[in-house]
């Protein structure tokens, strides 16, 4: 797991999802980097919940956000000079302390590092995606029409961590991976964590389908339709820290990492579920629909089908128009936009032995056959491996100097063989290379006698392994067949028509 | 000089017209040794050859360069190396022309081999490597070179898979004939590509394979398909049946047979309505012809051959059928429940035409039905009656004076037969096949009528006659000179004098002799000397033939292809020497052969080893053969049947 990840962040060759995410980490590495002492870090952790209350303020603009007010954009840019402006004063904070770092015992330069980047974490967090929410949202309220306003409040099933709006989350698949990487040196229980989650995330994702519901069939009305911006859609994580920052895709991890914090997390009310009564009452069926326009997914298609999870949204949306940006790495050519599918294709890359005359490979040999059946002139490519080879090459070679050895078989194989193994064995030397035996069949006609019509080789034929191995009634036998062969000479060669 | 004159007034295409009327291969050899010009227009024009032995090839194929059929399926030690010697040596004319290729058994055979071959023939309609059991998807793709192939027979190649079966489907495209009976590893995947892309197959054999009804479906979008089938296809139901009531619009022939989930409602719904329908085969796949059944054979007036064997019938079905199939030239009833002589008469007294009827075990017909085939079917061909034993003598009476044209009688275990019958049978000349085993009635007497008056007789069967002797051989030899196939096992009273009778029968390709303990290698010699085109010898338990009579074998008979020594006394020395000798064997049982050592037979193989293709030895010689004679076999495509 830990591998994967790091290959999704390392592989030059994605797009620039991945790019940016690089030159963020650059970013956020430098800031870690300096592993200076922040003497007044605990003041910036008092500062955290009003730059929160800052921003629940900012969430709720958001929303309004999509109507393009100059005066909120203006709000928005005094917010970014001030979160600027604390990055600033931090870093000119870990300068100055670089010096005095020496002197410190190990304990403390760690807790000190942690608040430093749990502190520019959720800064930056909070820059970046207020930031994002300048532009992106534009688009989308030109597009968007005025249900998905109201639509905002109602997306009970994911609990947004309360500095970020929905809108204004286009970033955070960087903020995520760039914690997790920032956290590996030193915070390695939530790497872990994460790490957990994704496996239980792609389990999930591996069972869920986001054309689940291809058959369902719910009167209009009967539910509740939801559609989520397609920057919640991306990101990862749904349930922020309020402390550090860190995303989780479920509220039962955060509650888990939650602990961490201090033990007022770690009572049964704190780590329970949040809102268990609100489950008794009666639910309206919730279903999806995709923030592209003219999908099919979408509300405003006309054979509109809803998505049924959010699940569902996440996968269809990054599937159908999403850029597929993660490659295999086994064999280079198959991209996937989800992760999870990559996965299950890793799992069977390279296995696939299903191969068409054309290069492409299946994993499925009905697969093959369907695309057999769909192209003209190709057929099935049968591998190269040799396994069965029709004349036993090397069996034959092997047989043939055992019986050498052997003094018994040796000669009658010498014989019996006498134009077969010499051919068989030019045959083989040759199967390789058609060519060379085409070039070459003297050897062959020496051995094979193909010319003669005469029996001529009846004479030679069962001579030296009796001499050889037998001694008594052999010669005389041999003796015997000699005076035969004349007689077997003499068939000529029409007879041999029927 | 005056032969010379007369020749020349004869000029080329005249001899070719003269050549064409020679029908029999005897014939044509004796035009060959007229003079040199005569064998030159027979090369010429000669359009088939069948190769015996290898040493022959590459001399044959540059005479006959002007072959459209090539027959290897008899010749010993073809494989990749004589394959690439054919092909470089010499000119290649003779690939030229060459339409078909028959490899059937050519088990030494690779695919490079194969390929060459089939790459060296532009013009390529038809390939046979049936029984080519090594046989594999390397091999398939080889064919697939051919891409104007029309007609491929690769029955039992037992490698081939569906993959084999895609490359020949996309590379052979025109296919019109294919047959892929017993080829197990081919599934319902293969077929449905085989029928999306081979759009004209016309004959579809696909017997024995594991299929199910979903591949009826592929093979329904068959719409030229003539003939199907699909014999112990035991996956098949009746939903397979019903994709092919929609499809096929050209059926002519189906062949159900041995397909256990079958039902005969299904088969009658397929049926019905196709009044083109020219065959039916429905050989022991469902228990009763069932009225709906023979109520739709009422429409199919063009039926010609209808086979329904271990079917229980009525007469009421016999008579339907009978009345209404006017056209059928072939009923087959073996082993049919309930078929009596009213049954019969019934049937046959609508089907003027029938040339073929196989009554075999429909024991409950006496001679009145056979007194009513004969009147009602004139032109009665073929007619089995195996252990009909309520036949006798009367029912040859009128078959000899009314059925004139008979050409095989199956008589075998019709404890009725006596020599009178064989007296009445005379008329009957044009015989070419007479199955008498078990009828032990039979004598020397009996054999005298035939020798008199069977002169084409090509084929007889005297299996377990005890009361024929030295004598009936030798009136039977006399007078039977065509005779090909001869059986005599068991038949305890020949001594060697008979078999100096059977030795003047030329044209003797296949003796069966088991049992005939008062034989010795005289006797035995004899036949070997003389039957020069002896290929199938079956010698099991004749214990005195011995050394003597194996060492004649295995000097003289050298077209045997397949020899039974199973139970005979023969020694290391000769067992060797017979089986390296026999160039052309190919096919050797060796069961208990007392006197021969397990060293003996081991050399015996090796000196067989790359033309022998089938051995038969007693199972516990599997541990006591070394495994690398085992190997070295089983890789030139050599099988061995442990007993």
């Amino acid at each position: 797991m830990q591998h994967s990840n790091q290959q999704r962040c390392e592989d030059p060759s994605m797009s620039d999802y991945g790019i940016r995410m690089e030159t963020l980490f650059k970013e956020c590495n430098q800031a870690c980097g300096t592993k200076s002492l922040l003497p007044c870090g605990s003041n910036d952790g008092i500062k955290i919940p009003n730059q929160e209350n800052c921003q629940m303020g900012d969430t709720s603009q958001t929303g309004k956000l999509q109507d393009w007010d100059p005066s909120i954009m203006l709000e928005n840019l005094s917010f970014l000079e001030d979160k600027i402006h604390q990055i600033r004063g931090l870093l000119h904070l870990i300068a100055n302390k670089k010096g005095q770092q020496l002197g410190q015992p190990d304990e403390i330069i760690t807790q000190e590092k942690q608040l430093i980047t749990a502190n520019l974490t959720s800064i930056i967090v909070q820059l970046i995606s207020t930031a994002g929410s300048l532009l992106p949202s534009v688009k989308l309220a030109a597009s968007n029409t005025s249900p998905s306003v109201g639509q905002h409040g109602q997306i009970p099933g994911i609990t947004f961590p309360s500095g970020l709006g929905p809108s204004s989350s286009s970033i955070q698949p960087q903020h995520d991976i760039r914690d997790k990487i920032s956290d590996q040196s030193n915070q390695i229980d939530l790497t872990n964590m994460c790490e957990m989650e994704q496996n239980h995330m792609e389990e999930h994702e591996l069972k869920d389908e986001e054309d689940g519901d291809e058959g369902e069939n719910l009167p209009p009305g009967s539910f509740e339709i939801l559609q989520l911006e397609k920057e919640e859609i991306l990101a990862p994580h749904t349930h922020f820290c309020t402390i550090c920052g860190k995303g989780f895709k479920r509220d039962a991890n955060l509650r888990m990492h939650m602990r961490g914090h201090g033990d007022e997390y770690k009572t049964p009310e704190a780590l329970a579920k949040p809102n268990k009564e609100s489950e008794s009452e009666p639910k309206l069926i919730k279903r999806y629909s995709c923030p592209y326009p003219g999908c099919k997914r979408n509300k405003d298609h006309k054979k509109f089908q809803p998505l049924k999870t959010i699940l569902c949204v996440k996968n269809h949306y990054k599937r159908t128009h999403c850029d597929k940006s993660y490659i295999c790495s086994r064999c280079h050519t198959k991209k996937f936009s989800v992760m999870a599918d990559l996965k299950t294709h890793e799992k069977h890359c390279g296995k696939d032995k299903w191969l068409c005359s054309c290069g492409t490979t299946f994993s499925r040999k009905d697969k093959l056959f369907g695309h057999i059946a769909l192209f003209q002139g190709h057929t099935p490519a049968i591998p190269l491996d040799e396994s069965k080879a029709p004349v036993g090459q090397a069996d034959m070679e092997i047989t043939e100097n055992n019986n050498n050895n052997n003094n018994n078989k040796g000669g009658s194989i010498n014989l019996s063989f006498g134009s077969n193994a010499s051919s068989c064995e030019n045959g083989i030397q040759n199967m390789m290379n058609v060519k060379g035996i085409t070039d070459d069949p003297i050897s062959y006609l020496s051995s094979l006698n193909f010319e003669t019509c005469n029996f001529g080789e009846f004479n030679d034929f069962p001579r030296p392994p009796f001499e050889d191995t037998t001694k008594g009634s052999f010669p005389f036998l041999m003796s015997e067949s000699f005076n035969y062969s004349p007689k077997c000479g003499g068939e000529s060669c029409p007879n041999n028509l029927l | 000089m005056f032969s010379e004159s007369v020749l020349r007034l004869l000029t080329e295409d005249l001899l070719v017209r003269v050549l064409e009327k020679l029908g029999s291969d005897a014939d044509r050899k004796s035009w060959r040794l007229v003079c040199k010009e005569f064998l030159r227009i027979e090369s010429l024009t000669r359009r088939k050859v069948r190769i015996l032995r290898i040493e022959f090839l590459l001399g044959l194929l540059q005479t006959y360069c002007n072959i459209e059929t090539l027959d290897l399926s008899v010749c010993p030690r073809i494989d990749d190396g004589a394959v690439s010697v054919m092909l470089s040596h010499g000119s290649l004319n003779w690939t030229k022309g060459l339409r078909r290729l028959v490899l059937c058994r050519a088990t030494g055979l690779g695919y490079r081999g194969l390929g060459q071959l089939i790459r060296a023939c532009p013009l390529l309609e038809a390939v046979d490597v049936s029984h080519c059991w090594v046989f594999g998807d390397r091999e398939a793709a080889a064919l697939s070179y051919a891409t104007r192939l029309k007609e491929l027979k690769m029955d039992k190649c037992l490698g081939v898979t569906d993959v084999g079966l895609a490359s020949i489907a996309v590379g052979c495209s025109n296919l019109k004939s294919l047959s892929l009976k017993w080829c197990f590893e081919i599934s319902n995947l293969g077929i449905d590509l085989l029928c999306k892309k081979c759009l004209d197959l016309e004959i579809l054999d696909i017997s024995y394979l594991k299929l199910t009804s979903e591949s009826l479906k592929s093979i329904a979008s068959l719409s030229k398909l003539e003939m199907l089938v699909m014999v112990g296809c035991s996956f098949v139901d009746d939903v397979g049946l019903r994709f092919l009531e929609k499809g096929c619009p050209h059926l002519k022939a189906i062949d159900v047979s041995r397909c256990d989930f079958v039902s005969s409602s299904a088969l009658t719904s397929l049926v019905s309505g196709r009044s083109s329908l020219l065959q039916i085969d429905a050989r022991y796949c469902f228990l009763e012809l069932s009225f709906p059944l023979v109520e739709c054979l009422k429409n199919l007036q063009n039926l010609t051959v209808i086979r329904i064997d271990a079917v229980q019938v009525s007469d009421l079905a016999l008579q339907i059928i009978g009345t209404s199939c006017k056209s059928l030239l072939e009923i087959g009833l073996s082993k049919c429940i309930g078929v009596t002589n009213m049954g019969i008469m019934q049937l046959v007294s609508g089907c003027g035409k029938l040339k073929i009827l196989n009554l075999t075990c429909c024991r409950f017909i006496t001679d009145v039905a056979i007194s009513a085939i004969a009147e009602s079917c004139p032109h009665l061909i073929c007619l089995m009656l195996e252990s009909c034993d309520m036949v006798t003598e009367k029912s040859f009476y009128d078959l000899g004076s009314r059925c004139l044209l008979l050409e095989e009688l199956d008589l075998t275990e019709c404890s009725g037969i006596n020599d009178r019958a064989l007296k009445y049978l005379s008329r009957c000349s044009g015989l070419l096949t007479l199955k008498l085993g078990l009828c032990t009635n039979i004598s020397d007497v009996g054999l005298a009528y035939i020798g008199c008056n069977f002169p084409k007789l090509a084929e007889i069967d005297l299996y377990r006659c005890v009361c024929i002797g030295d004598d009936g051989l030798a009136a039977l030899a006399s007078g039977c000179k065509e005779l090909i196939k001869l059986n005599v096992s068991y038949c305890n009273r020949i001594t060697d004098r008979g078999m100096e009778y059977i030795s003047y029968l030329g044209e003797l390709s296949e003796l069966e002799m088991r049992g005939l303990v008062n034989i010795t290698g005289m006797g035995i010699s004899k036949v070997a000397v003389n039957c020069r085109r002896l290929a199938d010898l079956d010698l099991k338990h004749c214990e005195k033939i011995g050394d003597p009579g194996c060492w004649a074998i295995a000097f003289y008979a050298h077209n045997l292809r397949q020899i039974n020594l199973s139970y005979c006394a023969v020694s290391d020395v000769v067992l060797y020497l017979l089986m390296g000798k026999l160039k052309r064997l190919q096919e050797v049982k060796l069961v208990n052969v007392s006197e021969a050592t397990v060293r003996g037979l081991e050399l015996g193989l090796r000196a067989s080893c790359g033309r022998i293709k089938k051995v038969k030895l007693q199972t516990s010689l599997s541990l006591l053969l070394s495994s690398e004679i085992l190997d070295m076999l089983h890789l030139r495509g050599c099988k061995i049947r442990w007993d």
